[in-house]
């Protein structure tokens, strides 16, 4: 790797590690290998949102023109939020792609992808399901993200306990729980339709 | 790339590190809007991705890059850092400003050239000097040399083979044009009865076809020689010698077309190449058997004439002959 590349990941990883915005904004890093091209980072999710009280985690992977090129990054926790695919965990963010800049950071990414978090952008989506039912019924999408991120990203507080007991009506008719999430979420929490789409 | 941190004495300031790489500003620029200061080699592989400032993506060109401020330049000289050589056993703790100048004598840089003073007086760096060897290495310059020289000398024979062709050639149409002159001034003599023209002496021509038959004709009376000391030739024949042999020439039978040339010929300054300084001589010694001599009767002296010696390789003959004139060794 370019010495210029892990000196950076270095610092940047020391400046995150070190900072107080370790427990104030609930952001971490953690090296996956001596050579500093993967890491793993983790955010919480912002305080008076769907995602409040969540834990996610995210995949960092550095390239070797790091820092002329943006390090890749997509989240490994599953999330229901219009620029996160519920599938891939693929981020649709501008920084990411092109408005990156050389003297951005691991920790500016963070902090970026937080405040994604709080401000999704439905216009510019990444998962067109979510992003239709963001604009469309935000009342159940609201529900549907503080759903996810109670099952996925550990939160305890407003658990949805009807979309439970639905998950759990599929779950018994033999189909995989995550699967019958996804039904149920994409379609508006209505059963039928879920099951329809799940047999196709 | 900057100066890495570590290698600072104290906390440098955040205002002095590049954000590209984090590291100590080294030849340092700003951008002419917002002043941001980046490592010169830093912003100009970053504008090769992208014309914008790296911090606030204002808009520039790497055309647009200025000089940092004194005050900049100078808060960066006066940081104390350790030398590149630190980890060689280095402990010089330098100022920045002068980190350049002691690099070039540092003493622990590993790959300082130095003279080898074993013998072969080869410039090596200074960590090769272990596992040096004087004669791998002067062998290498010879091997060098030797493939150069071999290179060098079958280009050496191709030129030889072309000036050989060209002097063949540029000997036929001297002919040809002493062939179609003579035969002009026979067809205006018979016209006008005029004198001969004075157009071949011009051109530098005194050599004709008829004058190489009479010069065969008169080289074929003449007894062959035979050299026995080649060193006994006289390179400067004063007048009397010249004179003497002269004489025998005209005595026995020489054209007179070519009398005064042979006789300036006598001179080492119109030898031919071949025989022109002692060094040539040495070379093309191996070669003196080839001649074909003729002697001048009674004298110690030949006469190599060319057309006897067309076998020759040019350099060895003149026109019309050589005339060699020795103390001694002519039998």
């Amino acid at each position: 790797m370019a010495s210029i590349a892990s000196a950076r990941i270095k610092r940047e990883f020391r400046e995150v590690v070190t900072s107080d915005e370790l427990t104030r904004c609930k952001i971490k890093l953690e090296l996956l290998n001596d050579n500093f091209t993967e890491l793993k980072g983790e955010i919480g999710g912002p305080p008076d949102t769907a995602y409040e009280g969540g834990t996610f985690q995210l995949e960092i992977k550095i390239p070797e023109t790091y820092p002329f090129n943006p390090p890749k990054v997509r989240f490994l926790t599953k999330i229901w939020h219009p620029n996160i695919s519920s599938v891939t965990g693929a981020i649709c963010l501008d920084i990411l792609k092109d408005q990156w800049a050389a003297a951005m950071t691991l920790r500016t990414v963070l902090l970026s992808l937080q405040a994604l978090l709080a401000t999704p952008e439905p216009d510019d989506p990444q998962d067109a399901v979510v992003a239709n039912q963001y604009k469309s019924n935000n009342k159940i999408f609201l529900k549907t993200a503080r759903h996810w991120t109670n099952v996925y990203a550990g939160s305890t507080s407003a658990a949805e306990p009807e979309f439970d007991s639905q998950v759990k009506k599929l779950v018994d008719m033999g189909f995989d729980s995550h699967k019958s999430r996804v039904a149920l979420s994409s379609h508006l929490w209505n059963v039928e339709q879920a099951i329809e789409s799940l047999y196709d | 790339m900057g100066y890495d941190l570590n290698r600072f004495e104290g906390v440098v300031d955040e205002e002095l590190i590049c954000s590209i790489c984090s590291f100590v500003l080294e030849d340092p620029v700003q951008s002419p809007e917002c002043e941001h200061a980046f490592c010169d080699s830093c912003i100009k592989q970053w504008l090769h991705h992208q014309c914008i400032c790296p911090i606030d993506r204002i808009q520039i060109q790497p055309s647009d890059l200025k000089p940092v401020p004194r005050i900049l330049k100078n808060l960066l000289s006066k940081l104390k850092l350790k030398c590149d050589y630190a980890d060689y056993g280095c402990m010089a703790i330098l100022r920045l400003e002068n980190l350049n100048i002691h690099l070039q004598e540092c003493e622990f840089n590993p790959k300082k050239p130095i003279v080898c003073t074993l013998g072969c007086n080869i410039v090596i760096p200074k960590d090769e000097l272990k596992n040096h060897n004087c004669i791998k290495e002067l062998k290498k310059i010879v091997d060098d040399h030797q493939s150069k020289i071999t290179s060098l000398t079958s280009e050496l024979n191709r030129q030889k083979y072309e000036l050989e062709l060209n002097f063949k050639e540029l000997r036929s149409l001297k002919n040809f044009v002493s062939k179609y002159i003579k035969s002009n001034q026979l067809a205006s003599n018979m016209v006008s009865a005029s004198p001969t023209s004075p157009t071949s002496n011009l051109l530098g021509l005194n050599l004709t076809d008829d004058d190489d038959d009479d010069i065969a004709r008169w080289s074929a009376t003449l007894p062959i020689a035979k050299v026995i000391r080649w060193g006994g030739i006289i390179s400067t024949p004063d007048t009397v010698l010249q004179t003497v042999i002269k004489r025998a020439l005209i005595e026995h039978g020489c054209p007179a077309s070519i009398l005064n040339q042979l006789m300036e010929n006598a001179h080492e300054k119109n030898w031919p190449l071949g025989l022109s300084t002692l060094e040539n001589r040495q070379i093309n010694r191996s070669q003196y058997a080839n001649f074909v001599c003729k002697r001048v009767p009674n004298k110690q002296a030949v006469l190599i004439l060319a057309c006897d010696n067309r076998h020759m390789p040019s350099h060895m003959i003149v026109e019309p002959g050589n005339l060699l004139i020795f103390a001694h060794g002519v039998e």
